[in-house]
């Protein structure tokens, strides 16, 4: 039977918090934006670009607020929670204009960011009350994370039969050899030993790991093993699934001692984030590298469906009662957006768009149900191809026009990281379901860019980063609230 | 008691139609027949079906023409002679008067014919505008971009505005958001241009009606206004409208006040009646000024829509509420000098 994944005193906890933001709120509306999507999607690109345009006054055609001129400026602010690390714009911003400008490092941890709008609204009071301003919170955090909140109704028992389940399937087998060896090796029912532990889940992390980089994706918990943050080594940390013993547990046995550390992660790790962070949520987007899938096959394409089905059944979602504001706090609107969209040429991106939706076709129902508006949009944060064509063979062949990073291989040709080439990617299928069978290999190969080596500045002197359909994702997520 | 009887029928015809047996055929054998969809683009400003005329009536124009024209050119060539007979220098002279005037008469008529023209190119471009937001059409959209751009190539005015659309057309992939952004930033101005020169327009109606000592003079006045004020608003959106175009302009115009019954249904009718109503509580005739003051603006607003390039879809359409606060101020502020 599983349980909800809080318990009462986190729902009051959460809904004494939200009281809190609601008082605070009351003269300074706060909006908490939360960026998700499984590693490599294109979060901190996201964000960056994100801030950077509003920061700047980008070139944003398509966000409202900017576009009727009612936009004011923003500027960046101390986050009223010092113990979160913060968003480290500056750094990513700086090794995007380096030379040769580099793809910032990847999210690895939760961390937030303040951006403070000021803007004029245009309903029929703003004229007396004069600018408004919003607080825009951006929370940044592994999509991994996510896959654990599940657990939270599950006991060690339950989980553990579910993990050994998977790790002995058929497909699983190269890359869970090693840990299944070393669980027969091993009696479950001795004495307990942080050496024993430690050896288990070294092996137990190696397989997640392996799964996820040969796989192209996992959709494995825990997902602290594979992005550890600032709990790396710690004893919640280090556990494995083990099957249950022949004898009845007593205290001491290994079995109780790494139940006691499942449980420990569930309450220290699991649960904090979910009432801290997740549960306090307005607005989410939902990145996802639909291109690398592709490039994987049907079976990571697969695998990638089950993993954001997964993340999005945690969503707190539905429309928020105007009673019941003060306590709790809904997503209203999920943005799904195909991130990296500048590797398509844009006669694709209608495919792209639909390969999407075929993909969160089940999330998105049920957000649906739930009151939640969902919308999905082909993106790109920063730009770094542009298009041209390429006639061969009486063929006229759309392609994109960039450098390739060093080491991406195309036809046996190794690409050094300085030749611009222009590559035509392959079609996309016409139809999404293509690609979820097996049997009909799509010949695709979307190469990765180096980041725009040139970049335009603005009459203030300022990067302009280009970008493709951001100003749609920032108007669909906040455009209402700066109406 | 007679039996029931059954008999067979023989009619070949029934027969063979009822019983079609399934056939299979190739697929490239067979016509493709799909349903054309084309989105419409408004349907309040659907043209009037064409007026048929009988041939009889073309008969007589045609004749009549040719009789006027002969009669013309008779008319010219006899007075061209009786130059020449009066004297040399005179008949010389009256020859190039006759040429200038001809002249002069093929590049008006060139002008009104361009003016018609590019009535309907503004008329053809809110179509394919529509339909590239439909369709979100990407190619459709920079088309129409691209007209509007040229259309309004020789403004001084415009000049940041253009700028700013062919800066950042490059960075848009779809049709819909194209079309927004050349609204907000190409229409956005002329919309506030075109409201403030309705509202000018409203105000000196309704000050003209509450001052006026006769019907008749108000009147007058209205029509003036309304024909300057259409006239001012196509000139604003680039249409240039020449005798002949301000005709079927006009007449647009007239046809959109018609289909809307006089009253611009997206406007709530409470509120003109109550704006009405202020004003008539006040006195006769300045009610009267506000009515026509409103009768005015929604000459205005009508221009708006037919000679605006582009539909409106992200900047809201402009309605009477907005000018109705203006109108009574103005109104009874005459009321209160008079």
């Amino acid at each position: 039977m599983p349980q909800p994944p809080t318990t009462i005193t986190d729902e009051l906890g959460i809904a004494l918090s939200n009281l809190a933001d609601s008082a605070t709120g009351i003269l300074t509306p706060t909006l908490r934006l939360g960026v998700t999507g499984l590693s490599r999607a294109g979060k901190t690109i996201f964000i960056t670009a994100l801030v950077h345009n509003l920061l700047t006054q980008g070139r944003l055609p398509g966000f409202a607020p900017l576009a009727d001129g009612r936009f004011i400026g923003a500027k960046l602010a101390e986050y009223p929670d010092a113990t979160i690390p913060r968003f480290a714009y500056e750094q990513h911003l700086a090794a995007l204009t380096a030379n040769p400008p580099v793809w910032p490092e990847s999210t690895r941890r939760i961390s937030q960011l303040r951006i403070v709008l000021k803007f004029q609204s245009a309903k029929w009071w703003a004229g007396l009350t004069g600018p408004a301003t919003l607080n825009l919170d951006i929370v940044d955090y592994p999509g991994e994370w996510l896959l654990d909140l599940p657990l939270l109704g599950l006991s060690f028992a339950e989980w553990s039969a579910e993990a050994l389940a998977r790790a002995r399937q058929p497909g699983h087998a190269k890359e869970a050899a090693e840990f299944l060896k070393a669980l027969d090796s091993m009696d479950v029912s001795k004495d307990a030993s942080d050496s024993e532990a430690e050896r288990m889940a070294s092996t137990f992390t190696t397989y997640l790991r392996r799964s996820r980089e040969h796989g192209a994706l996992s959709t494995l918990p825990p997902g602290r093993f594979l992005l550890p943050g600032d709990l790396e080594g710690s004893p919640a940390l280090t556990f494995a699934p083990l099957p249950r013993p022949g004898v009845p547990v007593r205290h001491g046995m290994l079995y109780a001692m790494l139940e006691g550390r499942f449980e420990a992660y569930k309450t220290q790790v699991v649960r904090p984030f979910f009432r801290d962070h997740f549960a306090r949520l307005d607005r989410q987007v939902v990145l996802v590298d639909t291109l690398r899938a592709l490039n994987a096959g049907s079976e990571a394409v697969n695998d990638l469906e089950t993993a954001l089905t997964a993340v999005l059944a945690c969503f707190r979602q539905g429309e928020a009662n105007p009673l019941l504001r003060p306590f709790v706090r809904n997503i209203d609107r999920i943005l799904f957006a195909a991130t990296k969209a500048d590797h398509v040429h844009h006669t694709s991106h209608d495919r792209l768009g639909a390969i999407l939706n075929r993909l969160v076709a089940s999330a998105s129902k049920r957000a649906r149900f739930a009151g939640t508006t969902t919308r999905s949009i082909a993106m790109a944060g920063i730009r770094a191809t542009s298009e041209g064509t390429i006639r061969e063979n009486g063929e006229t062949l759309p392609t994109l026009i960039g450098t390739p990073l060093k080491g991406e291989v195309l036809d046996g040709t190794s690409y050094d990281g300085k030749t611009e080439i222009a590559l035509f990617p392959g079609d996309l299928p016409e139809r999404p379901d293509s690609l979820f069978e097996d049997g009909q290999p799509v010949s695709l190969n979307f190469l990765r860019f180096t980041p725009p080596q040139k970049l335009d500045r603005n009459a203030a002197g300022d990067v302009v980063l280009p970008h493709i359909r951001l100003d749609r994702a920032l108007d669909y997520l906040i455009g209402d609230w700066m109406a | 008691m007679k039996r029931p009887v059954a008999r067979t029928i023989s009619s070949s015809t029934t027969t063979s139609e009822a019983a079609r047996s399934p056939r299979a055929f190739a697929a490239d054998r067979a016509e493709i027949i799909e349903a054309v969809f084309t989105p419409e683009a408004e349907p309040g400003l659907l043209p009037l079906p064409p007026r048929r005329r009988s041939w009889v009536a073309r008969l007589a124009w045609t004749s009549g023409g040719i009789l006027v024209s002969a009669g013309l050119g008779l008319a010219a060539d006899r007075l061209i002679r009786d130059l020449f007979a009066s004297n040399e220098w005179l008949g010389w002279l009256g020859l190039g008067v006759l040429g200038v005037f001809l002249l002069a008469i093929v590049v008006l008529v060139t002008r009104e014919m361009l003016a018609l023209r590019r009535l309907r190119v503004l008329d053809a471009l809110k179509a394919d505008a529509a339909r590239a937001v439909l369709d979100n059409d990407r190619k459709t959209a920079g088309a129409v971009t691209e007209q509007l751009l040229a259309i309004y190539a020789p403004r001084p005015d415009m000049a940041r505005a253009r700028q700013t659309l062919s800066d950042t057309l490059p960075h848009l992939f779809d049709g819909a958001e194209v079309i927004a952004l050349a609204e907000r930033s190409l229409m956005a101005p002329l919309d506030a241009r075109a409201k403030a020169l309705t509202a000018a327009s409203a105000r000196r109606v309704a000050l003209v009606t509450a001052v006026s000592p006769r019907a008749l003079v108000d009147i007058a006045f209205v029509i003036y206004e309304s024909v300057r004020l259409a006239g001012a608003i196509a000139a604003l959106y680039g249409a240039r409208p020449g005798f002949f175009g301000f005709w079927r302009l006009a007449r647009a115009v007239l046809a959109h006040l018609a289909v809307t019954g006089g009253l611009v249904l997206t406007d709530g009718v409470v509120e003109q009646l109550v704006g009405q109503g202020l004003a008539a509580k006040l006195s006769a005739r300045l009610g009267e000024g506000v009515v026509n003051g409103l009768m005015t603006v929604r000459v205005g607003m009508a221009a708006m829509r037919v000679v605006r390039p582009l539909p409106y879809e992200t900047l809201p359409m402009p309605t009477v509420r907005d000018f109705i606060g203006e109108l009574v101020k103005v109104t009874t502020d005459a009321g209160k000098s008079a």
